[in-house]
Order: C-alpha cells, then sequence, then structure tokens
C-alpha cells in the first residue's frame, strides 16, 4: 500500500506512463483514500504548462536588430 | 496558424534559404528568435550570455544549412543547437556543479504522509489564457532558483519538449538521472507556485 511519499516519488512514470500496473495500483488506491493527494497530483501536472508560459521571453528589439546586422555581416564577408 | 502549417512555412523558407535566399533565412531567424532567446536566458540567467548564444545558433545553422535534411522541423533543429551551446557556456564557466540539497519538495511526517496539506487547488490556473504578472514573476524566480543541473534538465524537457534520450546525451547523464532531476526540479516549482497562491 503507498502512502503520500511513494505516491508523490511515482508521479514522474505514473504521468508519463512507465508504471507497472501493480504499482498503478497502489497509486490508484491510495489516491482513492487521499484527496491532499489528488490535488498534489492536479497541481503537480499542472506546473510544467504554468512555467512554460512564465518562461516565455521575447527577445527585446534592440537584440534582435544586432542579430540580424551580425548574421548580415558574416554571411557577406563569407 | 497551425502548428503543421508552421512547419510546412518553415520547410519552404528553408528550401529557398539552402538555394541562397538570404531574406527566407532571415524570415526564419524573425519566426525562432524569441524561443531561442529565451531558452538561452533561462539556461544562462545573462542577457548578454543569451544575446551571444542566439547569435552563434543562427550562425551555426546557417553554416550547415547544406546538412539539414527536412526529417525534423527546424525549430527543433535549431533549439537543439541553442541548448548545446548554452551547455557549452555554461561548462566554460564550469556552474554544472549540483547541489542537490538546495531543491526543496513537499514534507512528509514519519509515516510518510503529507506534513502540510493543500489549501487551494490551482491546477486550471494552467488553463488561463494570460498568466497573472506576479505569478509570472514569481516562478521565473524559482526558475532561476534551481541548481543549474536541475535547471537545464527541465528547461530541456518541459519547456523545449526534448526526450529523456536527447536530454541524457546532451547533458551527459543517465536517463534515470534525467528524471530524477526533471522530477525533484518540478517538485520545487510546485512548491514555489503553491506557496504563492498562500501568499494572494
Amino acid at each position: 500500500m503507498f502512502n503520500c511519499k511513494d505516491s508523490i516519488d511515482s508521479l514522474l512514470p505514473f504521468l508519463d506512463g512507465e508504471m507497472s500496473a501493480e504499482e498503478e495500483e497502489h497509486l490508484r488506491k491510495h489516491l482513492n483514500g487521499c484527496p491532499p493527494c489528488v490535488e498534489f497530483v492536479r497541481t503537480y501536472r499542472a506546473t510544467s504548462p504554468l512555467c512554460r508560459k512564465a518562461l516565455v521571453k521575447a527577445m527585446p528589439p534592440e537584440v534582435a536588430g544586432r542579430l540580424k546586422a551580425f548574421l548580415r555581416n558574416k554571411i557577406e564577408s563569407k | 496558424m497551425t502548428q503543421t502549417d508552421s512547419v510546412q512555412d518553415d520547410r519552404e523558407l528553408m528550401t529557398r534559404a539552402q538555394a541562397g535566399d538570404m531574406s527566407a533565412f532571415e524570415a526564419l531567424v524573425s519566426r525562432h528568435e524569441d524561443k531561442v532567446y529565451g531558452l538561452a536566458l533561462r539556461m544562462t540567467r545573462s542577457e548578454a550570455d543569451a544575446a551571444e548564444i542566439t547569435q552563434d545558433t543562427f550562425l551555426s545553422a546557417y553554416q550547415h544549412l547544406s546538412e539539414f535534411r527536412g526529417e525534423a522541423a527546424f525549430g527543433s533543429w535549431v533549439h537543439r543547437i541553442a541548448a548545446n551551446n548554452a551547455l557549452m557556456r555554461l561548462r566554460r564557466q564550469k556552474v554544472l556543479d549540483i547541489v542537490s540539497d538546495e531543491i526543496t519538495g513537499p514534507e512528509f511526517t514519519e509515516r510518510g504522509s503529507l506534513a502540510e496539506l493543500p489549501d487551494s487547488d490551482w491546477s486550471k490556473r494552467a488553463d488561463d489564457k494570460v498568466l497573472d504578472d506576479e505569478l509570472g514573476r514569481a516562478i521565473r524566480a524559482a526558475t532561476d532558483a534551481l541548481p543549474e543541473g536541475y535547471r537545464e534538465v527541465f528547461l530541456l524537457k518541459d519547456v523545449e519538449g526534448l526526450s529523456y534520450e536527447e536530454i541524457s546525451e546532451m547533458v551527459g547523464i543517465s536517463i534515470p538521472a534525467v528524471k530524477s532531476r526533471l522530477h525533484r526540479a518540478r517538485l520545487a516549482l510546485r512548491e514555489a507556485i503553491d506557496a504563492f497562491y498562500k501568499e494572494v
């Protein structure tokens, strides 16, 4: 029988679909009786999409301008 | 525009660029510079390094245009070049040492139960189209605070979408080690987001 720690330790293979049937059964049994872990799984799963949104960073226009100038210069000098 | 349309547009631009059309290559640069720069910035935490890595990446892509066969998407190809460039720069700066004790995660009781119960389910916020500015800042700070070896694995897998095998090869660690670092990085970032929602 899994406890909270076992369940959280197994989240990565669970979400990757790489858990054995036996382990998955242990996890599901724990989740059925542990609402905090169900919430933990939901928030663990939501972490990566939220981070992706936060980490989008547009290149500043002046840096983009320097990039194009750099590439033209390097390519034309060949 | 769908992702398929975007890849198709990239292929057409790539064909023209391979034939020597500089404007087509510049169009490819414009389409991918934000993602390349963003990855480099998050990996190195330095705007100057990110700008140089972006320059080196697109120059290298241009120099190897003839080797590009089109099996992969241009975006994936150029992002892998950028990730490699960023990793090489970090190695030169010798900042890839891992201090795993700095990673935080959930705490457990002696019996393995969660020591602190979550008091809000913020998972649906991931569906919001616009991310709260303050949450964005909290996530960027938490990502920057991850030890290098963990941050790079998280960025390469969950932001760039590389496979475990590709990351293992790039970073030079085993696949189980990649997975372990990814899981711990996710736990630390989940804790940071959870703490943000507890404060607001």
